[in-house]
C-alpha cells in the first residue's frame, strides 16, 4: 500500500515530464515511418536507396543498419538507433530524478523516516520505469502497425527500444550509486547513453555490408552498445530473439546491483566520495566571469573530453573506411540530401557529417553554460551575488562570454585531435579540413547559446526545458530533416543547415547566422536587466 | 518509565571522521529531551542514526526497544520527524506533500490537519518550488503533527520560524506531552531548549559531554550579579569561587559559584547594595564552558 502511494506519488511528479518524453518519442517514430513509406513506397526505389546507404559509412553511423528491402527495413535503419538514444535519455533523467536527486536535496529522508523500508523507494521507480517503457513500447507498436507495418516486426523493434531504456534505467540508477550529485549522476548516465550511440556508430560504418541482402555485419565496437545488440533484431525480416534475452540480461543485472547497492548504504552516501575544496579562493576568483568559468569548467572539461575522442577517432575512422569504398554516383545524391556537401569523396563527407555533430556537442556544452544563470537563479544564489555592487547586465555577460568560450574550446580542441590524427597518417589534406570544418561550425553552435539566453531572459520560467527543446529541434532538422524530406521553410530554421562544406565562396549564410547571434545575445542582454528575479 | 531511546557507545564514521565517538544518550517515555551542540557536533548524524537512515559503525542503539537499522519501518509508525533542512517536491503542492507524507504513516486527522494549517498561517496550495524556508518548515512540521505519534524528531524545528510560529510550535510541543508523547528535539537555541525540555543532552565533537535534567544542571553552574554596591572590586574579586569580576555603568558585575553564594552575600549585605539583579545561570553559559574555552585548550 505504501509502494502504490509512493508510485502514484512518482506519476503524480512527471504527469508533465514523461508524456512529454514518451509522446516526443512516439511521435519521432511515427513521423520517421510516415516519411519512409511516402518516399519510398516500392521495394525496388527502397533497395537502391539503402544499397547506397550501405556504401556510405557517414550514414551508417549516423542512422543504423538496414536488412532487406521491406518498410520495415527502412524505417528501422533510418529511426531504430535515434530513438534508443532518445529513450535511453529519457531513463537515465527518470532515474536521477527519483533517486540520487532525492536523496541530494534531502526529500528522500522525508520519505524514509515514515514506515517506509529503503527498498521502497527504489522498487517505487523501477515500477515507474516499467510503467513508462511499456506505455512507450505499446504506443510505439500502435504507430508502426498504423504507418503500414507488418505486427510482428513492430512488436519486437518496439520491444527492444522498451527493454532498452530499462537497461539505461538500471544504468542511470547505477550511476546514482556511484555519484553524489544529481549533476554528476545526470552526467554519467548520459555519457553511457552518448557512449551506446557512438559505438554502435564507429561499428556499424566500419562494418561489412552485404549489397546483394541489403544488410551490414557491424564492426567489433557494435558489440559493446545496448543499442548495438538491439539492432541485431533485425526486425521484419530475421525478427530475432536473442538480442531480447540479452538486452534484458543487462536491465536485470544493472537494476539487482544498483538496488544491492541501494538498500545496503547510508542515505545520502555515494561510492565515489566528494573531494574536498580549496579553503580559500583563487586570487583570480574576483568578477563574474571568474565565477561562471569555476563553476563550468569542470563540465567543459568533460564536454571537450568526449568530443575530443569523438575527433581522435575520426582520422582512423575515414582512413580505414576510405579504403573500402565504393564509387556510386548515387552516393551524391544521398549526401546532397543531407544537405551538406555535393562531394562525392566519401572520406571527406563523413568528415563533413561528423563535424556537425562535433558542433552540436560544442553547442550543448555552450546551452548547458548559459543555463547555469538560470540555476543560480533558481537556487537562490543569484541573489546574494547581484547584492553586491554588480550590474545585472555584467552578471549576465559573463555566462554568455563563458558559454561562448565553451563552445570555441569545444570546436577548437576537437579540430586540433582530428586534425592530428589525420596527419598521424600522412593525410595532411584531410588534417587541415577537418581542422577547418569543426571551426565553421561555430557560428551554428552560437545560434544555440543565443537562443537560450534570450529564453533565460523573456521566459525565465520555462528557460531550461525551452533551450533544449530548440536544441533539439534545431539538430533534429539538421541531422535528418534531409531524408525526412521535410519542407524548405523548416530545414532553413535550423542554423545546422547553413553551416558551409568547405572550401566555399558562400559566406553569406555564415555571416548572417554570426549576425543573428549578436542581435539575439543584445537582445537578452537588455531584458533581463529589465525582469524581475523569478524563483 | 520506560526508555523509548537508548544509545551507548555509539560511534559513526565517515571515511576517517568520527562523527560520532561514543555518544550515549538516554530519553524515557514522555519526557522532552533536548539535544544541544553547536554545528557539526552530531546531532543531525546521531539522529539520522536513531531514524535507521545511516548504519551504526560501533555501538548499540534502541529505538522504542527496536534496532533502528533492521526495523525502521516498525520503528517509524510510531515516529514523526522533521530534518532541519527541508526540502520539497518543486511541482508538488504544500498540501500534497502533507498529506504524501502523512499517508505513508496511516494517514492525518483531518481535524488536526486543518487547524494546523489555520494556526501555522500555512497556504497549502502554493507548489513546494514557491515556498520560503519558514514555509517549508511549516509544511514538514504540519506533516509531522497531524498525525498523532509516539515520538517526535525535531532537528532545529525552528531555524526558520518567525517568534509567532515558534510560539504555535511549542504549544503544539505541549500539546503532544500532555498526550504522552516522547519528544527529542535538536537545537543550538538556548533560549527554545530552555523553555521546552526538561532533560538535555549536550553534545560536543560526537560525544556527550553532559546530560541531565535543567535542574541539576543549572545546580552545577555560577550565577550572575549585577550590583551597586559599597563593596570595591577588589573585595569582591578576592572572594573564592566569584569569577570575571568587573566594572560596569558604575555597577559591579560578576559570576558566583553556587557554593560561594552565601558568603558572597554576606560581604555584599556588609558593604550595603542600592540596586541588584541576580541571572539565573543560563544555557548559553553552560553552553559557552563547554565550547567556549576550545579554542584555549587546543
Amino acid at each position: 500500500m505504501t509502494m502504490f502511494r509512493l508510485l502514484v506519488q512518482q506519476v503524480r511528479r512527471d504527469r508533465i515530464t514523461l508524456p512529454i518524453w514518451i509522446l516526443g518519442t512516439v511521435f519521432l517514430l511515427v513521423v520517421a515511418a510516415a516519411a519512409i513509406s511516402q518516399e519510398f513506397d516500392d521495394a525496388a526505389g527502397r533497395a537502391s536507396i539503402l544499397r547506397v546507404a550501405l556504401a556510405t559509412p557517414a550514414l551508417l553511423a549516423l542512422r543504423g543498419i538496414p536488412n532487406g528491402d521491406s518498410l520495415g527495413s527502412g524505417v528501422n535503419f533510418q529511426s531504430f538507433a535515434f530513438l534508443a538514444l532518445t529513450i535511453g535519455l529519457m531513463n537515465t533523467f527518470l532515474a536521477t530524478r527519483h533517486g540520487r536527486g532525492d536523496e541530494e536535496k534531502g526529500r528522500r529522508e522525508l520519505v524514509l523516516a515514515t514506515p517506509v523500508s529503503r527498498r521502497a523507494p527504489f522498487i517505487a521507480t523501477l515500477m515507474l520505469g516499467v510503467i513508462a517503457n511499456g506505455v512507450f513500447g505499446v504506443l510505439a507498436t500502435v504507430g508502426y502497425v498504423a504507418t503500414g507495418l507488418d505486427a510482428g516486426g513492430a512488436i519486437l523493434s518496439a520491444g527492444a527500444l522498451a527493454l532498452t531504456g530499462l537497461a539505461f534505467l538500471g544504468i542511470g540508477l547505477l550511476a546514482g550509486q556511484l555519484t553524489a550529485t544529481s549533476r554528476a549522476a545526470n552526467g554519467v548516465g548520459t555519457v553511457a547513453v552518448l557512449a551506446a550511440y557512438a559505438f554502435r556508430g564507429a561499428g556499424d560504418a566500419l562494418g561489412t555490408p552485404d549489397l546483394t541482402r541489403i544488410s551490414l555485419e557491424p564492426g567489433w565496437p557494435s558489440w559493446l552498445s545496448v543499442i548495438g545488440w538491439g539492432q541485431q533484431i533485425l526486425p521484419f525480416t530475421e525478427n530475432r530473439l536473442w538480442p531480447l534475452a540479452v538486452i534484458g540480461a543487462l536491465a536485470v543485472v544493472t537494476l539487482v546491483v544498483a538496488f544491492v547497492v541501494q538498500t545496503r548504504r547510508d542515505v545520502g552516501a555515494s561510492l565515489l566520495a566528494e573531494r574536498r575544496g580549496r579553503a580559500v579562493a583563487r586570487a583570480g576568483l574576483r568578477s563574474p566571469f571568474a565565477l561562471a568559468w569555476r563553476l563550468q569548467w569542470p563540465t567543459l572539461v568533460a564536454w571537450t573530453a568526449g568530443s575530443t575522442l569523438l575527433g581522435a577517432v575520426l582520422g582512423s575512422l575515414v582512413t580505414a573506411i576510405s579504403k573500402a569504398s565504393i564509387d556510386n554516383p548515387q552516393i551524391e545524391g544521398i549526401l546532397a540530401s543531407l544537405g551538406h556537401t555535393t562531394q562525392a569523396d566519401v572520406s571527406r563527407s563523413l568528415v563533413v557529417a561528423i563535424t556537425v555533430i562535433v558542433g552540436a556537442v560544442a553547442g550543448a556544452a555552450g546551452v548547458q553554460a548559459v543555463l547555469r544563470l538560470r540555476e543560480e537563479e533558481i537556487d537562490g544564489l543569484m541573489e546574494s551575488v547581484l547584492a553586491a555592487p554588480l550590474s545585472r547586465y555584467r552578471w549576465m555577460l559573463a555566462f554568455l562570454v563563458t558559454a561562448v568560450v565553451s563552445v570555441l574550446v569545444v570546436l577548437s580542441v576537437t579540430g586540433v585531435a582530428a586534425a592530428l590524427s589525420f596527419a598521424g597518417s600522412g593525410d595532411d589534406e584531410n588534417a587541415w579540413f577537418s581542422l577547418a570544418q569543426c571551426l565553421v561550425q561555430a557560428p551554428a553552435a552560437l545560434s544555440f547559446v543565443a537562443a537560450a539566453a534570450v529564453v533565460v531572459a523573456v521566459l525565465p520560467r520555462f528557460a531550461v526545458a525551452l533551450s533544449w527543446v530548440i536544441y533539439a529541434a534545431g539538430i533534429g532538422i539538421g541531422l535528418f530533416g534531409g531524408l525526412a524530406n521535410f519542407p524548405d521553410g523548416v530545414m532553413n530554421a535550423s542554423p545546422i543547415t547553413h553551416v558551409p562544406t568547405l572550401p566555399t565562396d558562400d559566406w553569406v549564410p555564415t555571416i548572417v547566422v554570426g549576425a543573428i547571434v549578436l542581435v539575439v545575445s543584445g537582445i537578452a542582454l537588455l531584458r533581463y536587466r529589465r525582469r524581475d528575479l523569478a524563483a | 518509565m520506560a526508555t523509548v531511546v537508548e544509545a551507548r557507545g555509539l560511534v559513526k564514521k565517515f571515511g576517517t571522521v568520527h562523527a560520532l565517538d561514543g555518544l550515549d544518550l538516554t530519553i524515557s517515555e514522555g519526557e522532552v529531551h533536548g539535544f544541544l551542540g553547536p554545528n557539526g557536533a552530531g546531532k543531525s548524524t546521531a539522529i539520522r542514526v536513531l531514524l535507521g537512515l545511516l548504519r551504526r559503525t560501533r555501538g548499540d542503539v534502541r529505538v522504542l526497544g527496536r534496532d533502528p537499522w533492521q526495523d525502521a519501518v516498525e520503528i517509524h509508525r510510531a515516529v514523526a520527524y522533521v530534518p532541519g533542512d527541508v526540502a520539497l517536491w518543486p511541482n508538488l503542492s504544500g498540501g500534497e506533500t502533507i498529506d504524501f507524507l502523512t499517508r505513508l504513516r496511516g494517514g492525518a486527522d483531518p481535524a488536526l490537519r486543518s487547524r494546523l494549517l489555520h494556526d501555522f498561517q500555512l497556504d497549502p496550495s502554493k507548489k513546494g518550488r514557491a515556498y520560503s524556508k519558514g514555509n517549508r518548515q511549516k509544511v514538514a512540521l504540519i506533516a509531522a503533527l497531524a498525525r498523532p505519534a509516539q515520538l517526535y524528531i525535531f532537528d532545529e524545528p525552528t531555524s526558520g520560524l518567525d517568534p509567532v510560529m515558534e510560539e504555535v510550535f511549542r504549544r503544539e510541543v505541549d500539546r503532544v506531552r500532555k498526550d504522552g508523547a516522547t519528544v527529542l528535539l535538536s537545537s543550538h537555541i538556548l533560549s527554545e531548549v530552555e523553555r521546552l525540555c526538561e532533560r538535555v543532552t549536550i553534545l560536543r565533537e560526537g560525544v556527550a559531554v553532559e546530560s541531565g535534567t535543567l535542574a541539576s544542571l543549572r545546580h552545577l553552574r555560577r550565577t550572575t550579579f549585577r550590583v551597586s554596591t559599597g563593596a570595591t572590586l577588589a573585595a569582591v574579586s578576592g572572594l573564592p569561587g566569584v569569577h570575571d569580576a568587573r566594572t560596569e555603568a558604575e555597577q559591579l558585575v560578576f559570576d558566583v559559584d553556587a557554593d560561594a553564594l552565601d558568603a558572597t552575600l554576606a560581604l555584599l549585605t556588609q558593604a550595603g547594595v542600592s540596586a541588584l539583579t541576580v541571572s539565573p545561570p543560563s544555557l548559553e553559559e553552560l553552553f559557552l564552558r563547554h565550547y567556549g574555552d576550545r579554542g584555549s585548550r587546543a
